[in-house]
């Protein structure tokens, strides 16, 4: 998990404040600045994403080396100004006002700006400028600035602003050499304050608008400080524009644009997936064969490397999904997107940011859960969180396969259609419980969009890896520990109480045979049996009783208990899976008819686009979320609703004679 | 209306409104304006504020619909039109003079 005090981390280990405090800087400025350029060149992997005490709310810490001195970076969440309402920008007004958590404390603002845009990001600048703490300012962008025809005098704004003023390019690193001399002569000399004088407002108080001194003052002296010869700044952003926020192309190319990035996650990932697959497989059987046979080979091979492969078999598709996000966001194209899907995202109560975070749980939940940080609205986020996990991720696929194998075998049209529609129906569940959520729990309408619509950019490559980097680990540290437990206990449901393990030397029909009743006898079974009066309405016997209780953590793991229930042996069922169809579709009740039928198959499709079966997910959703009312409310409504859908398809469907 | 009265007064109180008012989204696009009145302050005003929407700032509107786009400064925002529509904005002659050279060339 995440440390509790990861700022305090930042520091040495056990070191007091004022013996070895660590220089530290934070780096502040508008959202689209390039911070997170700025960051990445200062401190490269030496960096670590971490939330600030007391909150949800990340930043990254990075140590730097800087004039030899060792320098904490704190890139903190980007803001417009110091007294916005959001927690996000709240925090780093904090930050930037020196206090990062109760035992560490920020030494000096290095604060970014965009020079291409100096009139809006100085409005910021003055703000923190009058707090009298050590700055640095890094005009950044100059090469964008020059590109487009305007001429800065940074040694003007340094007059005019009272502290040090380093032109740089973050994308380039040009000038960032001055501004390590800078940020070590700071370090040095624990810096004077900033000899600035306020902008004085000719008339305070009479306009009722404390803005509107301010920008006068910005108006000033970037009028001062910056020569228009021929400008051609935004031309270029203006075309693309009218093409990608057009009401119909816009969204158009929006979906293309998501399309793309499906295609490279399911195509590229599928490669890393087999070999990481391939691995654990290969690791559980050297486990299983040169382990002597009992109960701590079958905990290691089946809790632990299952567990373990089980889940990281999706950080491929993870790692992936965040460098396509993180490029495109770097090229500004996201904040199109947000406004393009607004007005039909609003319809149901969302704000259009919180489209990407969707369409990415087609992938996977976690990742969507941990992208919709972009939401500012704590309300519209909750929203999003709570109904991202109904949309079709890529673990229910293998679910959706068996079941559909078992529906149209003959037919792959109806095949393909039933797969659709299973996607369309967790669609529609989201959209529909956003609504339903904004009705009930977390009511009013959606923050009303304000944007930024940046300039457009080419992307860096830097940027997206590191954050790839850091997006896994994330995953990892919050996922997979919480995996680990849960797949050691489901292990220990479906493996006691023993019964009498067959001789190793037994042949492969009696394992498989013994593996079954193992199953049966074990707890997990035996809450299959005792649940099958509930269970009964939808449908499922006891044997599918025991898939959803295995499934519980992780959906797909109903596939190979299906293979174990039903004597296929779950090795024979991941190589040959048509073997476990045919098995399945032969499966007899002691009646005779067949255990699956076209009622019962499509109620545990439904059941299974709709319940929430992914423990990781209420992980991550407790993470983002900070407390445990939010994953157990997820859990709740989505297996309650996936109840009563299965409830109502398979009462109907037998009711018209498909059972 | 004379031209230089579209040009806000330096940190001074706004000089006195001339023209008619109308609301953000329903002005001319390409047309220059200066923000005169801002109605029910909250947040979202707010934020609106700290982006440049603020009175004596002069706005132009890139792009009308819902939401819609406006350019004030250097930067083009996207804001929901229920939120424009509390921005009162009086027109002025002629596109922006404010530093953006990209409007005054047509």
């Amino acid at each position: 998990m995440i440390a509790d005090s990861p700022l305090a981390n930042a520091r040495d280990p056990g070191a007091t404040v004022s013996k070895s405090h660590r220089f530290t800087l934070v780096l502040a400025g508008n959202p689209n600045a390039g911070k997170t350029t700025l960051f990445n060149a200062l401190t490269g992997l030496r960096a670590k994403t971490a939330n600030f005490p007391g909150t949800t709310i990340e930043c990254r810490i990075g140590r730097a080396h800087i004039g030899g001195q060792p320098v904490t970076v704190v890139d903190l969440p980007g803001l417009y100004s110091l007294d916005s309402s959001s927690p996000e920008e709240q925090v780093a007004a904090q930050a930037v006002r020196g206090r990062l958590s109760d035992h560490s404390r920020a030494d000096a603002v290095l604060l970014i700006v965009d020079a291409t845009n100096l009139e809006r990001n100085l409005f910021l600048v003055s703000q923190i400028l009058e707090l009298q703490v050590p700055t640095v300012v890094a005009l950044n962008m100059m090469d964008m600035a020059e590109e487009h025809g305007l001429q800065i005098d940074p040694a003007k704004l340094q007059l005019e602003l009272g502290c040090p003023v380093i032109p740089i390019s973050a994308r380039y690193g040009t000038g960032l050499d001055m501004l390590h001399r800078e940020i070590a002569r700071l370090a040095a000399s624990v810096a004077e304050p900033v000899g600035f004088v306020p902008p004085k407002p000719a008339c305070t108080g009479c306009s009722g608008c404390p803005f509107q001194a301010r920008y006068a003052w910005t108006e000033d002296v970037s009028s001062r400080c910056v020569a228009h010869a021929h400008e051609t700044r935004g031309r270029r952003t203006e075309k693309i524009d009218q093409v990608l926020t057009h009401p119909v192309i816009g969204v158009a190319a929006f979906f293309a644009v998501m399309f793309g990035i499906f295609f490279l996650i399911f195509q590229v990932a599928k490669i890393p997936m087999n070999l990481i697959d391939g691995f654990f497989a290969y690791v559980a059987t050297f486990a299983a064969q040169h382990l002597p046979e009992g109960l701590w080979s079958s905990l290691l091979v089946n809790g632990v490397i299952r567990g373990v492969g089980g889940i990281l078999v999706f950080l491929p598709q993870i790692g992936i999904l965040f460098f396509l996000l993180s490029l495109i966001e770097d090229t500004g194209y996201f904040a199109r997107a947000a406004f393009v899907m607004d007005r039909l995202m609003r319809r149901i109560g969302l704000p259009g940011k919180a489209f990407v975070p969707l369409l990415s749980a087609h992938a996977c939940a976690l990742p969507a859960i941990m992208s919709t940080r972009v939401i500012e609205d704590r309300r519209d986020r909750l929203v999003t969180i709570l109904v991202a996990p109904l949309m079709t991720c890529s673990a229910r696929i293998p679910v959706y396969t068996m079941l559909i194998a078992l529906l149209f075998a003959r037919s792959p049209i109806k095949a393909s259609l039933t797969f659709t529609g299973a996607y369309a129906v967790g669609v529609a569940a989201a959209l529909t419980m956003a609504w339903v959520f904004r009705h009930t729990i977390l009511p009013g309408e959606s923050k009303p969009l304000v944007l930024e619509l940046p300039h457009y950019r080419l992307p860096s490559l830097r940027t997206a890896t590191l954050q790839m980097l850091d997006r896994a680990a994330v995953f990892i540290r919050s996922a997979g520990t919480v995996i680990l437990c849960i797949s050691v206990g489901l292990w220990f449901l479906a493996s006691f109480p023993r019964i009498k393990a067959p001789s190793p030397t037994a042949s492969p029909a009696t394992k498989v045979e013994a593996a079954r009743d193992q199953l049966e006898h074990s707890i997990a079974g035996r809450l299959g049996h005792s649940l099958e009066p509930v269970l009964r309405p939808l449908g499922f016997d006891w044997q599918i009783g025991i898939g959803v209780i295995t499934s519980f953590a992780a959906r797909e793991v109903i596939v190979s208990t299906l293979a174990v229930v039903y004597g296929v042996g779950s090795d024979v069922a991941e190589e040959h899976p048509d073997s476990l169809y045919d098995t399945l579709r032969d499966a007899r009740r002691s009646d005779g008819k067949p255990v699956f039928n076209t009622a019962n198959c499509f109620s545990l499709l439904v059941f299974y686009i709709l319940a929430a079966q992914c423990l990781p997910t209420q992980a991550v959703t407790r993470r983002e979320t900070g407390t445990w009312k939010w994953p157990l409310l997820q859990i709740a409504y989505m297996t309650g609703l996936a109840y009563l859908a299965a409830f109502g398809v398979f009462q109907v469907l037998r009711h018209f004679g498909f059972a | 209306m004379p031209e230089s009265s579209a040009i806000p007064g330096r940190g001074e109180a706004a000089p006195p409104v001339t023209g008619s008012l109308v609301r953000l989204p329903e002005l001319e696009p390409k047309v220059c304006a200066v923000i005169r009145r801002v109605e029910a302050e909250d947040d979202s005003m707010d934020r609106l504020k700290a982006l440049g929407i603020c009175i004596g700032r002069q706005v132009e509107l890139v792009k009308r619909g819902d939401p819609l786009i406006v350019r004030v400064f250097g930067s083009r925002l996207g804001i929901s039109a229920r939120l424009a529509d509390r921005v009162l904005v009086e027109p002025c002659a002629g596109r922006c003079e404010c530093p953006d050279g990209s409007k005054a060339t047509t």
